[in-house]
């Protein structure tokens, strides 16, 4: 046989490959590859997270920037979502739970990226902030791109965005650079925490199912 | 799992985010709230993560425990030092931010220029050589002389960190006074008024069109013609223009200075059989009746050509070198006549195409190899 030809005759059978009938499986198919592409953004996010949070701690000066540098969580923190939860918990979530959940977080943790030091800060540091929260932006389309695809409602968005008047803001500076340490953090985790709900959901619809068609037909 | 503190804040520090001179001298006190158990000999402070030595504490009562800083230094980044009361086992009970610095110098060398005179573009520097140590906020005002409204600029950094771009609204043939005005928490401090008419301070694109050939088979002339650019057409009496021209492989320009008002000019004097880049930049001069010169624009892209080449033996250090890159040039100019005849879509082959590739190699080698300058 001619492997070459083999390749040329499999090139055009892919690219004709919207002229076949259609798969039965379509919303799979979409649904995979937006999963995929989820949790590609969130390995993407995490490596930009790296640079900026260096460069922002380093901002805030020490002992912000220390590697072993643990404040208290003050109460008033959490108004940021936490990531952490119990592995079995974790486990246990239904796939409407688990994306449900990530769509929150990243929607709540945007806004308050959003409010993060609008006027200080080199404009460097506002630059990268600004590329970040519309990476962080694409990534909550993503998702709901994700949830809709597999027919799942969209969460309400947040009750109340913080810096409108009501919600509390840091009552000084120091509170103020704690609060920002603490986002940083929780943004971390979670995007670690999303790549492994990811993973998890991109085994439950695997994008694999065209290429078994594909065998199904003999080439 | 995080440890959560209860609702009440561990401890207070007074003052709470200061704003201080630079060499001043500071005493803070930590008070820690009754919820917490702790006495002011369990406390010790840190500023920007290092310890401050127990000789500068001093125990105000039972629960408050005092700081003496001396002769402070300009903070150590804009965002305030950070100096925190902690409990003995190490623990942050309460933090404040001290910012420590000068009030801004009045800035200075405050240039402006106009594209084409619809919009207005300056930039200037800060005052201080050295540094102010706290965030500094600048902002670019301008009025019409012998009319009452300040107005302020909007749209800051466009063309560098001290710059500021007014998109419209601009009036001509009335003078504008403008300056600057730096801001920070210890000060505020205002530039001189420059006093600017648009008119005098004009740039424009670059000349467009311009096209280099040769003259005729003379080897050591090439001519070059251009349009004036297009937003200033109808005004450009007396536009003065500039021509640079290099060799291909030199980085060194030459400078035609005295073109005047024309569009097209000849060069002399040239290498026969060599690559030539030519560059052409416009000077709106004597606009509307000004009397000053306005300001250089930028150059235009960068064009090719090549002078043409004698069949005589030519007397050159690398004999070699040279043939072969006529030789390749001849093949190409047929192999491109060829292609024209025979092949659809391709009429825009050429030998010209050919020299501005090689512009192109050149420069993008070039920015290869640079090492970067940021303003």
């Amino acid at each position: 046989g001619d492997s070459w030809g083999i390749f040329t005759f499999l090139c055009a059978a892919l690219c004709n490959l919207p002229a076949l009938p259609a798969l039965n499986c379509t919303e799979e198919l979409g649904a995979g590859q937006s999963i995929q592409k989820t949790y590609d953004l969130t390995r993407y996010l995490e490596h930009q997270l790296r640079t900026l949070a260096g460069t922002y701690l380093n901002y805030l000066g020490p002992p912000f920037n220390e590697p072993d540098f643990n404040p208290p969580r003050l109460a008033r923190a959490e108004r940021v979502p936490s990531a952490t939860v119990d592995l079995d918990l974790w486990r246990g979530l239904t796939d409407n739970a688990r994306l449900a959940a990530n769509y929150r977080a990243y929607s709540r943790l945007l806004c308050y990226l959003r409010a993060l030091d609008g006027q200080a800060g080199t404009a460097e540091l506002r630059h990268r902030l600004g590329h970040f929260c519309s990476s962080l932006q694409g990534l909550v389309l993503s998702i709901a791109g994700v949830m809709s695809s597999l027919g799942y409602p969209l969460p309400a968005g947040p009750s109340a965005p913080p810096g409108t008047p009501g919600t509390p803001g840091a009552p000084n500076d120091f509170l103020k650079k704690m609060d920002d340490f603490w986002l940083l953090k929780e943004l971390q985790t979670w995007l670690w925490r999303s790549a492994k709900d990811f993973n998890r959901l991109k085994k439950k619809v695997p994008p694999a199912v065209v290429t078994l068609r594909l065998e199904a037909r003999g080439f | 799992p995080p440890s959560v503190s209860p609702a009440a804040d561990p401890a207070v520090i007074s003052p709470q985010d200061p704003t201080l001179l630079i060499g001043s001298s500071l005493v803070a006190t930590c008070t820690v709230s009754p919820d917490f158990h702790l006495k002011a000999e369990d406390l010790y402070w840190t500023l920007n993560g290092r310890r401050l030595p127990a000789a500068s504490y001093a125990a105000l009562g039972p629960t408050t425990l005092s700081v003496a800083l001396a002769r402070l230094n300009g903070s150590k980044q804009q965002s305030g030092d950070n100096l925190v009361c902690h409990s003995r086992d190490g623990g942050i009970l309460a933090g404040s931010c001290l910012y420590v610095g000068l009030p801004p110098e009045k800035p200075v060398n405050i240039t402006c220029w106009s594209k084409n005179m619809k919009d207005l573009t300056c930039k200037w520097a800060p005052g201080t050589e050295g540094e102010t140590f706290l965030h500094t906020n600048y902002t670019l005002k301008y009025k019409l002389r012998w009319y009452g409204r300040d107005n302020t600029c909007q749209e800051y950094h466009t063309a560098g960190p001290y710059s500021c771009h007014i998109p419209k609204d601009l009036a001509l043939f009335t003078p504008y006074e403008i300056w600057v005005e730096a801001s920070n928490r210890l000060g505020v401090a205002v530039s001189d008024v420059v006093m600017l008419d648009i008119l005098d301070v004009v740039t424009t694109d670059p000349p467009s069109d311009v096209h280099v050939s040769r003259v005729g088979d003379l080897e050591d002339q090439l001519s070059v013609r251009w349009s004036s650019p297009p937003a200033l057409k109808d005004f450009l009496f007396q536009a003065k223009y500039q021509i640079q021209y290099r060799v291909e492989d030199s980085s060194e320009w030459k400078v035609v200075d005295d073109v005047g008002n024309q569009t097209s000019c000849r060069l002399a004097g040239l290498r026969p059989g060599t690559v030539y880049f030519v560059q052409v930049r416009c000077n709106p001069f004597g606009i509307y009746g000004s009397k000053k010169a306005g300001i250089w624009s930028d150059w235009s892209n960068p064009t090719a050509a090549s002078t043409p080449r004698s069949e005589r033996a030519a007397g050159g250090c690398d004999p070699k070198g040279g043939e072969q890159n006529t030789t390749l040039r001849r093949e190409l100019k047929q192999f491109f006549g060829w292609v024209k005849k025979h092949a659809y879509g391709c009429s825009n082959l050429g030998i010209k195409l050919y020299d501005q590739w090689r512009v192109w190699l050149q420069k993008s080698h070039k920015t290869r190899n640079q090492v970067g300058k940021e303003p």
